[in-house]
């Protein structure tokens, strides 16, 4: 089971962030969603997405509203607010920034 | 951003704080939902339902730890942590209500002092003036070739002050107190009023609470105009606060005068702890009797206080050079009047009540400071003691807590909550007991009918200061016993069994204690040598007989009575006055020794050549009525008193004093020989007469130079008849006011008080009074906390060593040999405790000095007194908890867990 602090610093975030500007999603929807796009290579435990989804609301990135689901049960859906829209530009840019790095550095030829 | 931030935010954490049971249930509601899809998926893949709930359950890691992050991440843990701890602290303080009453008590006894005594510093020192930008206004004081620090100008100088300043004071302003009569519907009053520049209320720029103030058209300072705007407090005692009264014409001193406005409440005028009645334009100054037609125009007729308003932006330090060039550009155009002059400007907060370049007032406040603060201080050490003990009997709680998990720090916070707790109670209670010692410090009687304002108002100061004092206080007697009860090892103290106490934290409560000795000792030390200090101003020599005399003060002149009127008053009514039984002499003078009014000038005396690099002569004086000096019982040396033939038109004379006469004709008599004040040039006065040196303005010190003038020649109409008598003097009373009213019903009298009554004023002994009084109530305060100290710390070592005591009785140990035991940890606690407060009041002896008189600040009798008093106490106070420890009984002690 991989945790949070297997994945770089602050990723976690970064892919919240990244699939809540889809489309709002509850923390089960947003579960299965990471999953399902990472190929399973990156798990979340489900003991760790939820402080990390509070984490983002009370930064105030992201914002909660409970709604009904499909099947008529009430769930707590999180969706970008200004801020994390913002947030997640400086974070998606940071990424960039450091897996060029990293990616340029593995590409060094031995010598 | 930021702003941003908390738009999202905020509502946010509110509702973490408030809506604490929704946001929990949410919480759980969303894992639920979370948990119930997940088993649905493993239902559906065809586990059974048993089985898809413990997958799902399994996979989710633990539900709780989960719960506790997603708390974490709300940001309030702290506060919610802070009203648990706030919470769990009132609880354990009402757990032990006997406990928490001794704490609060002793901490609000600490606190209270502080508080008062800081009221009191507050208003002396630290109140701003009631007016706009009141740090720019500054006082002004000049001294001539070195003389005293004058702070009366004339008015030609205040006017070239005015003319001259402009770079660097906006306004210059001038006051001048006024005694009169202010006559109401037919009843006169005396009255005290301030003449004031036109400019005056304009400069201070307040709004009066009715009506209008002064304006600078009406400032010239010889044509009348007769208006006056009323003090607050005393519109509202003697018009009973009715705004009709605004525009109604009045009478002072017998001239009409216009009622123009009211002062707002809280202006009482700018001489600190005075509370004018009334302010007029400086030209009223003219309808007393007594008033000096060169005012206007003479150099050296010096009565106006001067404060100037600096402009923005302008220092001190420009302004005192500004003030340095017109110095000596004044001392230049008048060599005759202002020889050597130089200008001081001096902050108005600083000037109180006049501008002191030593600051005593403020080493005053410092030395009462740290008494109080060491009262707090005893205090604090009392309360730490306590809290000491009840750490001790805390340990195996602590220990649980940290099983389960508290780390050191929220212990140490938690236990920190509680006294701090513990110390805000205390701090409640101590402004209450604060304003109640405030109140009576306040009460305390000047002995005068002046108008003086002591109120040690409570302000946002005194609260902020009683606050810090408070969670400090908190902190202090909180950090040792935490730090303490948080750092031991949680297993040993569960094998203890929480019976034993170690050896270093009864050390730790004895050193304590030995503390509280030596502060309570160093303030019993201050008290003694204070009251002594009283005593010996008591029986001091004061070169006159102050028992038997009765003193009234009366003003002709505020019932329009002018100056040969008022003389035949006089004259009349102390030769009536003679002839009543039980008296034995009569007579009438400007001030009375001590007295709130005192005449002082510089001297020109032919054929003195002052020293090279020594001030230019100056003395206090006196108007006074023939038979003065026999009334009083100050001897006459050489020459003769004054007679009714010392008249305005005759030879102008003087009586001086033996100061005065050695200084100026120390070779030979002074009879016969003349000197001039400077504010008059145009008499010479000639010496008639020599007296014995007496104290007139100040208890301690050595007589200054003082001579006395004729009340004919020097005339006064505010003057005090004094009346020798041979009964006590208070039973003349009503027949010597029968007499004033049977020569003039109208005349107002006041200051009706026996001569040894009226030596309690501020220049009298009234300082020494409430040094003593003010210091024994800390010493007082400092031994009984002391004593508690002692008390508790030999009690507890009683009771912890109950079982040892009780082994030892066992083993044929005596009652004298146990009570021995127990009273030598007690003697070595008050001894060392001696030692420390000796060593303390030693080192504060030289701040003390400067405020006793007549005993060395080393004063051995005092030092060695008081620790003998204090030995004998703390005896006792070991001694009760040492002789329960005797009446221990074996078989119970043993059996005792």
């Amino acid at each position: 089971m991989s945790k949070p602090s297997d994945l770089v610093q602050g990723t976690l975030d970064l892919l919240l962030l990244k699939i809540l500007a889809l489309e709002p999603m509850n923390g089960y929807a947003i579960s299965l969603r990471l999953k399902q796009v990472s190929g399973e290579v990156l798990q979340v435990s489900d003991g760790s997405l939820y402080p990390a989804l509070h984490k983002l609301e009370q930064e105030g990135w992201i914002t909660a509203e409970w709604r009904p689901t499909e099947n008529n049960r009430r769930a707590k859906f999180y969706s970008l607010t200004r801020l994390g829209i913002k947030q997640l530009e400086k974070e998606s840019a940071n990424w960039g920034r450091l897996s060029a790095a990293i990616s340029n550095i593995v590409k060094l030829k031995e010598a | 951003m930021p702003l941003k931030h908390w738009f999202y935010t905020l509502p946010l954490r509110l509702r973490s704080l408030f809506r604490r049971d929704h946001v929990e249930q949410d919480l759980s509601e969303e894992l639920q939902f979370h948990l119930d899809q997940k088993i649905r998926e493993y239902l559906a893949a065809g586990l059974s339902s048993d089985e898809a709930r413990r997958k799902a359950c399994r996979e989710f890691g633990g539900l709780e730890l989960s719960k506790e992050n997603c708390r974490d991440t709300r940001r309030v843990n702290y506060i919610q942590d802070l009203l648990q701890d706030l919470r769990f602290g009132l609880r354990m303080l009402g757990k032990s209500p006997g406990f928490t009453f001794i704490a609060v008590l002793t901490l609000a006894l600490g606190i209270g002092a502080n508080t008062a005594i800081f009221s009191m510093v507050n208003s002396f020192l630290l109140k701003p003036l009631p007016v706009r930008d009141p740090e720019q206004i500054t006082t002004l004081a000049f001294q001539l070739k070195k003389g005293p620090l004058l702070t009366g100008f004339s008015v030609p100088e205040l006017e070239d002050l005015q003319a001259q300043t402009t770079s660097v004071f906006s306004d210059v302003i001038g006051d001048l107190f006024g005694a009169g009569g202010l006559t109401v519907n037919g009843k006169t009053e005396p009255v005290y009023v301030y003449f004031v520049t036109g400019n005056y209320f304009t400069a201070l720029d307040i709004k009066p609470h009715l009506g209008r103030f002064i304006l600078p058209s009406e400032g010239s300072p010889t044509a009348l105009s007769p208006v006056i705007v009323l003090g607050y407090n005393y519109w509202k005692t003697r018009f009973a606060g009715d705004p009709s009264v605004v525009g109604k014409t009045i009478a002072f001193d017998g001239h009409p005068v216009t009622v123009i406005g009211v002062a707002p409440k809280e202006f009482h005028g700018l001489l600190s702890m005075a509370d004018m009645q009334g302010y007029m334009p400086l030209s009223m100054e003219q309808v007393d009797s007594a008033y000096d037609r060169t005012t206007p125009v003479n150099r050296e007729l010096r009565s106006v206080f001067v404060y100037a308003r600096l402009l923005p932006g302008v220092h001190f330090k420009t302004a005192q050079s500004a003030l340095d060039v017109i110095a000596s550009r004044l001392a230049a155009q008048n060599p005759k009047s202002e020889e050597g002059m130089t200008l001081g400007v001096y902050a108005e907060r600083f000037s109180r009540p006049d501008p002191d370049p030593d600051r005593t007032i403020l080493k005053i406040a410092t030395l009462f400071l740290i008494l109080a603060g060491l009262v707090l201080i005893l205090a604090c050490v009392n309360v730490a003691n306590f809290l000491l003990v009840r750490a001790t009997a805390r340990q195996r709680e602590m220990a649980i807590r940290t099983a389960l998990g508290g780390t050191r720090g929220r212990l140490i916070r938690q236990l920190l909550t509680e006294s701090i707790v513990l110390a805000l109670c205390g701090g409640i209670c101590g402004v209450l007991l604060g304003l109640a010692g405030s109140r009576a410090l306040s009460s305390i009687r000047l002995h005068t009918t002046l108008p003086v304002l002591i109120e040690f108002q409570f302000d946002w100061r005194v609260f902020g200061y009683a606050l810090v004092v408070a969670l400090l206080t908190g902190l202090i007697v909180g950090t040792v016993p935490a730090l303490r009860a948080s750092g031991r090892n949680m297993i040993e103290v569960i094998r203890e069994g929480g019976r034993s106490i170690s050896g270093s934290r009864s050390r730790l409560r004895s050193a304590l204690v030995v503390i509280q000795v030596g502060g309570s000792l160093m303030l019993l030390i201050v008290a003694g040598l204070m009251v002594r200090s009283l005593n010996y101003a008591q029986r001091s020599d004061l070169g006159f007989d102050p028992r038997n005399v009765l003193n009234l003060t009366l003003d002709p002149n505020g019932i329009g009575y002018d100056k040969s009127k008022g003389l035949q008053f006089y004259k009349e009514l102390l030769e009536r006055i003679d002839t009543l039984p039980g008296v034995e002499s009569a007579s009438a003078a400007f001030t009375v020794p001590f007295g709130y009014f005192n005449d002082f000038d510089l001297l020109e005396v032919p054929g003195y050549e002052v020293p090279q690099g020594t001030a230019v002569p100056s003395a206090g004086f006196n108007a006074v009525s023939p038979g003065y000096f026999r009334t009083l019982r100050i001897p006459l040396l050489e020459g003769r008193d004054f007679t009714d033939a010392d008249q305005e038109d005759s030879q102008w004379v003087a009586i001086i004093n033996e100061a005065m006469a050695k200084r100026f004709w120390p070779k030979e008599s002074a009879l016969g020989h003349e000197f001039r004040a400077v504010g008059d040039r145009a008499h010479l006065l000639r010496v008639v007469g020599v007296v014995k040196n007496s104290k007139t303005n100040s208890m301690i010190g050595v007589v200054r130079e003082y001579f006395y003038v004729p009340f004919a020649q020097q005339y006064s109409s505010l003057a005090t008849v004094q009346v020798r008598t041979t009964f006590p003097p208070e039973t003349l009373v009503t027949s010597i006011r029968e007499q004033v009213t049977a020569l003039a019903p109208m005349m107002p009298i006041s200051e009706v008080r026996p001569m040894l009554q009226a030596l309690y004023t501020v220049n009298g002994l009234l300082l020494f009074q409430f040094a003593a009084g003010l210091t024994g109530c800390l010493g007082l305060l400092g031994l009984i906390l002391a004593l508690v100290g002692v008390f508790g710390v030999i009690s507890f070592a009683v009771s912890q060593r109950t079982q040892e005591i009780g082994i030892r009785m066992a083993m044929g140990a005596g009652q004298s040999s146990i009570l021995k035991m127990i009273l030598r940890q007690g003697i070595l606690i008050i001894f060392a405790g001696l030692a420390a407060g000796v060593v303390l009041a030693l080192g504060m002896a030289s701040l003390v000095g400067d405020f006793v008189s007549g005993v060395s600040p080393y004063d051995p009798l005092t030092y060695f007194s008081v620790s003998t008093m204090l030995v004998l106490v703390a005896l006792v106070a070991c001694y009760v908890p040492a002789r329960r420890a005797t009446r221990v009984d074996p078989m119970i002690a043993l059996r005792y867990e």
